[in-house]
């Protein structure tokens, strides 16, 4: 048994697995710059070697199913505590069970990856209506996030097709990524704010009639901050234009 | 741009009473310029009173000739007046829109000249946001009721939801309250948007009430004579009247048009009248079962206008009522049950204390304990503490494994209220007497603290607000 320490890429993670079943059974697996000794056991370093993730990837979509494989993928961009031993239970479990593993909700093997992959669902859910795009000098529309999962390309589908015609950038601000996207068509590239250039003429005007807006909706004999901020976790408001000016 | 910013105070603050919000019930990839329909929904953001905002929601205008006691906007109100040009409010939707600010329009409005001038501009604005920008998100449009039937279909077919208000839950508070709007004036555009949809099979019910029904069927077309009457039961009698005749009146639609594929919805206001709980819930399962409608919204009365009628000014909206009656409402849409079962003579009026499925819960004990291993959907849906969700889970599981107690928590049951209800493979975890009081109890202890939380963080409790927490005698 050993703890093998990986490149924090899935591909990485999928060749630690492959490890698994063809050098030295794993105790857990970690990323390698965030690890600590613990003394029992030893650990060993991986290098992510493609044709082995790719032989892991396959043997999850047919020993255990797509939809399994497109789960793991969601709780490997979660921000959960310990996912890649997560994953692993659950992928040893699962070549063992099948694609009944998904029926199995109460399992406590299960259950965490459930849990996480809720977690970015449910992220993902809620960035679609708390983006704020800011129109910029070129037209281009800019939304800054901080998101707590990984989640800019699970964003992807259904703001292209919605903004289909116009530019946009989604800027993960916290993971310095940016989801780019024009036409239909869209990539994931590394993003800074540097020479970002600044807000076009009526940005100004639309974000005084929203704020204003957003202000008059609310019933004064109704004011309930606590269901509000419960619904909408203060952490997400500092990019929320109604909070902004 | 100033003056814009002034009509959108004016046009918004009149609107916001409008309870529905919701952006659900239609999925549809951007079919034209800018838009996208979610399926099930996308709120935008919270308002400080916690309600989501969705739809940009505004009056097309507040000009009004009626005059409706318990409105805002009502002719003899003296308050600040103003319509927005249709050009100028397309415009604002898709710039709100494109900054993700919302995700449509929900357009109401006061009645200026006559019901059919209003609607006319109101296709008008449509009309500019489908066919110019090439809108194709969102749209929730209110029918003024008078409106003409050619001009209800054509804003049915720019919109993906039409509501037209009951405004009140029974025909008595109607009269008093709104004396210039008759039930058969509401009752006809409810009938003609029921009709147009089972005509263009497309008519789907609230929830999975109808789940495995045909209510495309033209033996479900709406007849004239059958009037809802509201308050009180019997109509489902009604409900499957064939009407040949005014099915060959409907002209054949084009194939392409799309009419309100997101259905109707409806909107009351609660605790203005006299009504209890219970005319409420049969009134709404009447709309239910006769309009098939996807929604009946509540709105806890806000004395917003003084009148001599309603309740005084300085009455506490009823927002504690307004939830429970929405967990009831969930129990008709949902969970199978009837307002029959939920309230009776004996019991008029939901529980301030313990939701309506408990309550229903500790009056028939003589059905539980449900066993989870075994119990069939609709059992499982009727334990406290179990949702639609957890119960799915419970069958899934079931077909590869048996569900131990310990699992049920990891389901999403809520153990502190469904332990009562329940046994798992044959062992009641209950810690109390199997009697209606004790688990009463219990439950009520638990809950204390945390339901109060759920409105208002000052701690007025106004879920419970005036109603002494008295521990129920144990009779066991």
């Amino acid at each position: 048994m050993v703890d093998y320490l990986y490149d924090e890429t899935f591909e990485g993670l999928l060749t630690c697995i492959y490890h698994h079943y063809y050098t030295e059974k794993a105790s857990g697996i970690f990323p390698k710059d965030a690890y600590q000794s613990t003394m029992l056991g030893g650990c060993m370093e991986i290098e992510t070697e493609e044709h082995k993730a790719v032989t892991v990837y396959e043997a999850i979509e047919k020993k255990i199913s797509s939809w399994d494989l497109k789960r793991i993928y969601k709780v490997f961009m979660s921000s959960t505590e310990q996912k890649e031993c997560k994953i692993l239970n659950y992928v040893r479990l699962g070549f063992v069970k099948g694609p009944g593993i998904r029926l199995l909700h109460g399992d406590p093997i299960v259950f965490p990856v459930q849990e996480a992959e809720q977690k970015v669902n449910a992220e993902v859910h809620r960035m679609k209506g708390l983006i704020r795009f800011s129109e910029l000098e070129e037209g281009i529309l800019y939304s800054p996030i901080e998101p707590d999962h990984d989640i800019v390309e699970f964003l992807a589908r259904h703001f292209s097709d919605r903004f289909k015609n116009e530019p946009f950038i989604i800027h993960d601000a916290k993971r310095n990524k940016a989801l780019v996207a024009y036409h239909g068509s869209w990539y994931i590239s590394h993003f800074t704010k540097e020479n970002l250039s600044s807000h076009s003429k009526e940005e100004a005007e639309y974000r005084r009639l929203w704020k204003s807006y957003f202000e008059n909706m609310a019933i004064k004999e109704r004011i309930n901050p606590r269901c509000q901020k419960n619904m909408m976790p203060v952490r997400y408001w500092k990019n929320l234009t109604e909070f902004q000016l | 741009m100033d003056l814009m910013f002034d009509k959108l105070k004016i046009l918004a603050d009149s609107a916001k009473y409008d309870v529905s919000c919701s952006s659900s019930g239609v999925g549809r990839k951007n079919n034209g310029i800018i838009g996208s329909g979610a399926k099930e929904g996308i709120c935008h953001t919270w308002s400080a009173d916690g309600r989501c905002i969705s739809l940009l929601k505004v009056l097309f205008t507040n000009k009004c000739v009626y005059d409706c006691e318990y409105c805002v906007n009502r002719r003899s109100a003296d308050s600040p007046r103003a319509s927005f040009e249709p050009e100028e409010l397309a415009r604002l939707t898709i710039e709100f829109y494109r900054r993700n600010y919302i995700e449509g329009l929900f357009l109401s409005s006061a009645v200026e000249v006559s019901p059919d001038h209003t609607a006319e501009r109101i296709l008008y604005c449509l009309r500019i946001l489908r066919r110019e920008y090439g809108f194709a998100g969102y749209i929730h449009a209110k029918i003024i009721p008078g409106v003409s039937q050619e001009l209800l279909h054509d804003i049915g077919l720019e919109a993906d939801r039409l509501s037209v208000n009951i405004e009140m839950p029974t025909s008595k508070s109607l009269e008093l309250f709104a004396p210039q709007k008759k039930p058969k004036q509401i009752f006809s555009p409810m009938r003609q948007i029921t009709n147009t949809l089972i005509e263009r099979k497309s008519l789907q019910g609230p929830g999975t009430m109808f789940k495995g029904q045909d209510l495309n069927s033209p033996l479900n077309y709406l007849t004239p004579d059958q009037t809802l009457s509201i308050g009180a039961g019997q109509l489902r009698e009604n409900q499957n009247k064939s009407a040949a005749g005014e099915k060959t009146a409907l002209v054949r639609a084009r194939k392409k048009e799309v009419f309100a594929p997101a259905g109707q919805t409806t909107q009351m206001i609660i605790g203005a009248g006299e009504e209890t709980d219970r005319q409420i819930l049969t009134t709404t399962e009447n709309l239910y079962h006769t309009f098939k409608m996807k929604r009946v919204y509540y709105s806890a009365y806000i004395p917003v206008v003084s009148s001599p009628l309603l309740p005084g000014p300085f009455t506490v909206p009823p927002l504690g009522r307004e939830h429970r009656l929405y967990q009831a409402d969930w129990l008709l849409r949902f969970y199978g049950f009837s307002a029959g079962e939920l309230l009776d003579d004996d019991n008029p009026n939901l529980d301030p204390e313990l939701d309506p499925k408990i309550t229903w819960a500790l009056r028939h004990l003589d059905h539980f304990p449900v066993e989870v291993n075994k119990a069939p959907m609709d059992l499982l849906l009727r334990i406290p503490g179990v949702g639609v969700l957890s119960a799915q889970r419970i069958l899934r599981q079931r077909k590869a494994r048996s569900v131990r107690y310990e699992d049920l928590k990891r389901m999403g049951v809520v153990l502190k209220r469904a332990k009562h209800f329940l046994t798992c493979s044959g062992k009641y975890y209950g810690e109390t007497n199997f009697a209606p009081d004790s688990i009463r109890n219990q439950i009520l202890e638990i809950n204390d603290g945390v339901q109060i939380s759920m409105f208002g963080g000052d701690g007025s409790g106004l879920l419970t607000a005036g109603v002494e927490r008295k521990k129920v005698e144990h009779h066991g």
